[in-house]
C-alpha cells in the first residue's frame, strides 16, 4: 500500500504527467472534447423526432420497447462491434469507432426521456393552447417544449455522464482519453495508472452533473425550475 | 465485400457450430448476473433499512452508492485485481457495487411509498414495527422495488460483458475474442446474445412487477 | 397479503434455485474461465497435487499454447483449467503472485530479459536463455522446463510502401524517422525489453513518444493496413506478414534473442508432480515447432477456429491424443 502511495504521489509531483503529450490535461482535453461531440450529435439526432413524436402523442409502444431494449445495450458490445464497420469504411482504429459508439448508446435514453417529457405535459395546458389558437407549431414551441424541458435537460444530463464513463471503453479499440490510463496501466500491471483512470473519469462525469445541473437555470423557463423530475427511465452504468 | 480478406459479414455456419459454447457463456452469464443481482438486493435492503430508520444517513448512503456508480466499470475491475486477483469475487465486487444506487433508491422510496393510512390502520390493530415493515411495507413497496432489481439486473447484464477483460466470461468472452481477431460474426453474437438476455430477464421481471401489484395500472415513477 | 407474500417467496425461490443450478452445471470453482473440455479420452486416474490453472495471455498464440498443454494434461488425467488473463507479462507475474495461476506458456529471452530489467543477458541460444531465467524465476518461486524449439519474437513491420519512401528494410534504419513515423504496438510495449526500451537501448531509437498502443494481433493489423501506424509490433509467427507482402525488418543488431516457447510453473507444482509431469510437459514442448506455431495463428487469426479445435488437431496429429 505504501508503494502504491509513493508512485502515487511521484506520479502527480511529475510535471510531464499532467502536461506531457500523453498526459492527463491532453487526455482529459480530448475526452472532453469526444464526449461533448458525441452528445451533442446523438441530442441533435434524438430531439427533433423524440419531440415531434411526442407532441402527436404517437409511437409510444416503440419507445416503450426502446427503453428496454435501449438500456440492455452492452457499451462493450456495440463499441466492439463498432471496430470491424470503422476499418471497413476506412475510417480507421481509435476516434471514429468510438465517437459512432457512443452516439449510438446516447441516443435511445435521449429519445425515450424527451418523449415522455413532451407526452407527460399536462392535457389542460395543451388543451388551453390550443383553445388561445395556437397552432401545431407553436404549441410545441411556447408550451410543450418550456414545459417538458426540465425532463429533457435531466436527459441530456444523465446521457452525458452515461457518455463520459463509457468513452473509457473507447481505449479498448485504439482510442486515447482517460480510458488510455485504465487500459495501459492494466496491461502494464501499473496500479497508479489505473487508479488515476478511474478517479479522473469519476470526477469528470460528476464535473458534468454540476455543470448540467448549473445550466438549469440558463436552460429552464423560470417557474419550472423545481419540477419534479423524478428518476429517469434509462441510466445504465458502464 | 466487407473482410474479404478474412470472413463475410456474418458467418452462420461459425454460429451453428458454437451453439453449445453459447450455451455455456449463457450459464456463466447467468451466474454473474445472478450472484450480483442477489448480492446486491441483500446488501441494498441492509444499507436501506439503515437509512429509514435513521434518515440522515439516506445522503451520505446514497452519495457514496452515486459515486461507485460514475466509476467506469473497467476502472473498478482493474483497480481490484492487484487485491482480490482476477476471479468471480473481483468481478462480483464491480458488480454489485453498480446495483446499489438504483435498488437503495428505489427501495427507500417504495417504503416511503406506502400510503400513511395503511400504516396507521395496520398500528390501530396492533402491528409492531417489524410486523409492520415486512408485512405490510415491504409487500406494498414490492412494485416499486422490483422496478429497481428490473433496471439493476439489466445494468448488471451488460457489465457482465465488461468482465471477459480481467479473465472472466460470460457474453463478454465473444466480444473480446472477436475484438482480438477482428471477427465481426463472434462480436455479434456477444452482443446479440447480452441484449436478448436482459431483455428477457426485464419481461419477466415485469411480469412479476405486475403481478405483484394488481391494483395499479401505472408504476410509481421510478420504473 | 399471503398472496403476495407467496408469490414473492415463490420467485425468490425459482431465482436462488436457477443460480444455484448455473452454479452445479457451470465451470470449475475458479470463476467462468474455461472454455470447457475437448472431448479427450482419460487415461490413468488423476494424480494427488494442486489443481493446474494455465495462464492465457491475450493473444491468440498464448490461448493455443494454453489449450495444448492444457489439453495434454487433462488427457493425462490430471485436473486443469485454463485462466484468460486479459494483459501480457505484467498481469502473468501479477497472477502467479495472487495463486490465479500456477502455470504458463512464456518466452525465455522476454520473460529474462523483463525480469533482470533489460540488462542484455538473452543470446541466442536457447538453453543458455533459460538458464539464465531460471536463476531469477527462482527468487519468484517459479522454474522453467525445457524450452521448445518453437520461436516466437517480437515482429518489426511496415508496408512496402513506407519502406521504399523512407529507405527502411532493417530495424536500424528507423533511426532518426522517429518523429515521422507511428509505433504501433501492444500496451505492454513501453515495459517490454524487446520493444520501446529494447529499440532504445541497442538502437538508439526512442519511439517513446509517438507509440500508439493498440492490441496484439489484429487491431495492429488493421492499423497498419488503415495507414494508422507506421511500424506495427507483430509476432514473428503470425502469418499475415506473408500474406499481406509486407516487410519484416531485419533485426541487424541482434535485439531480438531467443525468445523460444518456455513451460513457466510455480515450484509448488513441480513438486508436487515431479518427473512424469515433467516429462509429459517436455515431450509437448519439444514437438511445437516454429512453423507448426506460425500455422496454428493463421488458424486463429484468418479461419476463426477456436483454440480449443486448433490445439486438439495438433496433439492429435502429433500423436498426444486420440482426436
Amino acid at each position: 500500500m505504501s508503494d502504491f502511495l509513493s508512485e502515487l504521489g511521484a506520479f502527480l509531483a511529475d510535471p510531464d504527467a499532467w502536461l506531457g503529450g500523453a498526459g492527463l490535461l491532453v487526455r482529459t482535453r480530448d475526452h472532453v472534447l469526444l464526449s461533448l461531440f458525441a452528445i451533442g450529435v446523438a441530442a441533435l439526432i434524438a430531439l427533433p423526432p423524440a419531440v415531434w413524436l411526442g407532441h402527436r402523442r404517437r409511437g409510444g409502444v416503440v419507445v416503450g420497447a426502446l427503453v428496454n431494449v435501449g438500456r440492455a445495450i452492452p457499451s462493450f458490445g456495440i463499441l466492439a462491434l463498432m471496430l470491424p464497420i470503422s476499418l471497413a469504411l476506412g475510417l480507421g482504429i481509435g476516434f471514429w469507432p468510438t465517437f459512432v459508439a457512443l452516439v449510438a448508446l446516447a441516443m435511445p435514453p435521449i429519445f425515450t426521456n424527451t418523449y415522455t417529457g413532451v407526452v407527460e405535459v399536462d392535457p389542460a395546458v395543451t388543451e388551453a393552447a390550443r383553445g388561445m389558437g395556437m397552432t401545431g407549431r407553436q404549441l410545441v414551441r411556447r408550451t410543450e417544449l418550456p414545459l417538458a424541458m426540465p425532463v429533457i435537460w435531466t436527459a441530456l444530463r444523465v446521457s452525458a455522464v452515461q457518455v463520459v464513463a463509457t468513452a473509457t471503453l473507447g481505449a479498448v479499440v485504439g482510442w486515447g482519453g482517460l480510458g488510455r490510463y485504465v487500459i495501459d496501466g492494466f496491461a502494464q500491471g501499473n496500479d497508479v495508472y489505473v487508479f488515476i483512470g478511474g478517479v479522473s473519469v469519476a470526477l469528470l462525469a460528476i464535473a458534468t452533473d454540476l455543470a448540467f445541473s448549473f445550466g438549469e437555470r440558463f436552460v429552464l423557463p423560470k417557474g419550472t425550475h423545481h419540477r419534479d423530475r423524478g428518476e429517469l427511465t434509462s441510466s445504465a452504468a458502464v | 465485400m466487407i473482410f474479404a480478406q478474412t470472413q463475410p459479414f456474418i458467418r452462420w455456419d461459425w454460429i451453428v457450430d458454437h451453439l453449445d459454447e453459447i450455451w455455456e457463456r449463457t450459464v456463466e452469464h447467468s451466474v454473474l448476473t445472478g450472484f450480483a443481482v442477489v448480492i446486491g438486493l441483500v446488501v441494498s435492503t441492509a444499507l436501506s433499512m439503515i437509512a429509514l430508520r435513521f434518515r440522515r444517513t439516506y445522503g451520505p448512503i446514497t452519495w457514496t452508492a452515486g459515486i461507485l456508480y460514475t466509476i467506469p466499470s473497467i476502472a473498478l475491475f482493474a483497480f481490484l485485481v492487484p487485491f482480490t486477483g482476477l476471479s468471480l469475487l473481483t468481478a462480483e465486487i464491480g458488480l454489485v457495487s453498480y446495483t446499489l444506487l438504483i435498488l437503495i433508491r428505489n427501495i427507500v422510496a417504495g417504503i416511503d411509498g406506502v400510503p400513511a393510512a395503511v400504516i396507521e390502520s395496520a398500528r390501530g390493530m396492533g402491528y409492531t414495527d417489524r410486523r409492520l415493515f415486512w408485512r405490510v411495507q415491504v409487500p406494498l413497496a414490492l412494485p416499486v422495488i422490483v422496478a429497481g432489481v428490473r433496471i439493476a439486473a439489466v445494468t448488471v447484464v451488460g457489465l457482465v460483458t465488461v468482465t471477459s477483460l480481467i479473465g472472466q466470461g460470460g457474453y463478454g468472452a465473444f466480444i473480446l475474442r472477436g475484438l482480438r481477431r477482428t471477427f465481426a460474426t463472434e462480436i455479434l453474437v456477444g452482443t446479440v446474445m447480452s441484449v436478448v438476455f436482459a431483455v428477457l430477464i426485464d419481461l419477466v421481471l415485469l411480469w412479476l412487477q405486475r403481478r405483484l401489484a394488481p391494483w395499479q395500472r401505472r408504476q410509481a415513477r421510478a420504473s | 397479503m399471503r398472496y403476495h407474500r407467496k408469490g414473492v417467496i415463490g420467485a425468490i425461490a425459482l431465482v436462488v434455485g436457477l443460480v444455484l443450478a448455473a452454479c452445479g452445471s457451470g465451470d470449475d470453482a475458479e470463476g467462468p474461465g474455461t472454455t470447457g473440455s475437448a472431448d479427450t479420452t482419460e487415461t490413468t486416474a488423476a494424480p494427488d497435487g494442486p489443481a493446474i490453472t494455465i495462464g492465457a495471455q491475450d493473444f491468440g498464440e498464448s490461448a493455443i499454447l494454453a489449450e495444448v498443454y492444457r489439453q495434454v494434461l487433462e488427457n493425462a488425467g490430471y485436473e486443469v483449467s485454463i485462466q484468460p488473463l486479459g494483459g501480457f507479462r505484467d498481469i502473468v507475474l501479477g497472477a502467479f503472485e495472487g495463486g490465479d495461476i500456477n502455470f504458463t506458456p512464456e518466452y525465455a529471452a522476454s520473460m529474462l530479459e523483463f525480469l533482470n530489467e533489460q540488462q542484455g543477458e538473452a543470446t541466442g541460444d536457447a538453453e543458455e536463455t533459460t538458464e539464465l531465467l531460471r536463476g531469477y524465476l527462482s527468487e519468484l518461486g517459479l522454474v522453467a522446463y525445457a524450452p521448445s524449439p518453437a520461436i516466437d519474437t517480437n515482429a518489426f513491420v511496415v508496408t512496402p510502401e513506407t519502406s521504399e519512401e523512407h529507405g527502411i528494410s532493417a530495424i536500424s534504419d528507423l533511426a532518426g524517422h522517429e518523429a515521422d513515423l507511428t509505433l504501433g504496438g501492444p500496451p505492454d510495449c513501453e515495459t517490454n525489453p524487446f520493444c520501446i526500451p529494447g529499440l532504445q537501448d541497442v538502437y538508439g531509437i526512442d519511439f517513446s513518444g509517438s507509440f500508439t498502443p493498440l492490441d496484439a494481433g489484429s487491431v495492429t493489423v488493421q492499423a497498419l493496413e488503415a495507414g494508422e501506424i507506421d511500424v506495427a509490433v507483430l509476432f514473428s509467427t503470425s502469418g499475415i506478414i506473408a500474406d499481406r507482402g509486407w516487410i519484416l525488418l531485419e533485426d541487424d543488431q541482434s535485439m531480438l534473442a531467443a525468445d523460444n516457447v518456455v513451460p513457466v510453473l510455480t515450484e509448488e507444482l513441480d513438486q508436487a508432480y515431479g518427473e512424469e509431469f515433467r516429462a509429459l510437459v517436455d515431450e509437448v514442448s519439444a514437438a511445437m515447432t516454429t512453423e507448426d506455431l506460425t500455422e496454428l495463428n493463421r488458424q486463429f487469426d484468418i479461419e476463426a477456429r477456436d483454440a480449443e479445435d486448433i490445439a486438439l488437431d495438433w496433439l492429435t496429429e502429433n500423436g498426444f491424443v486420440d482426436g
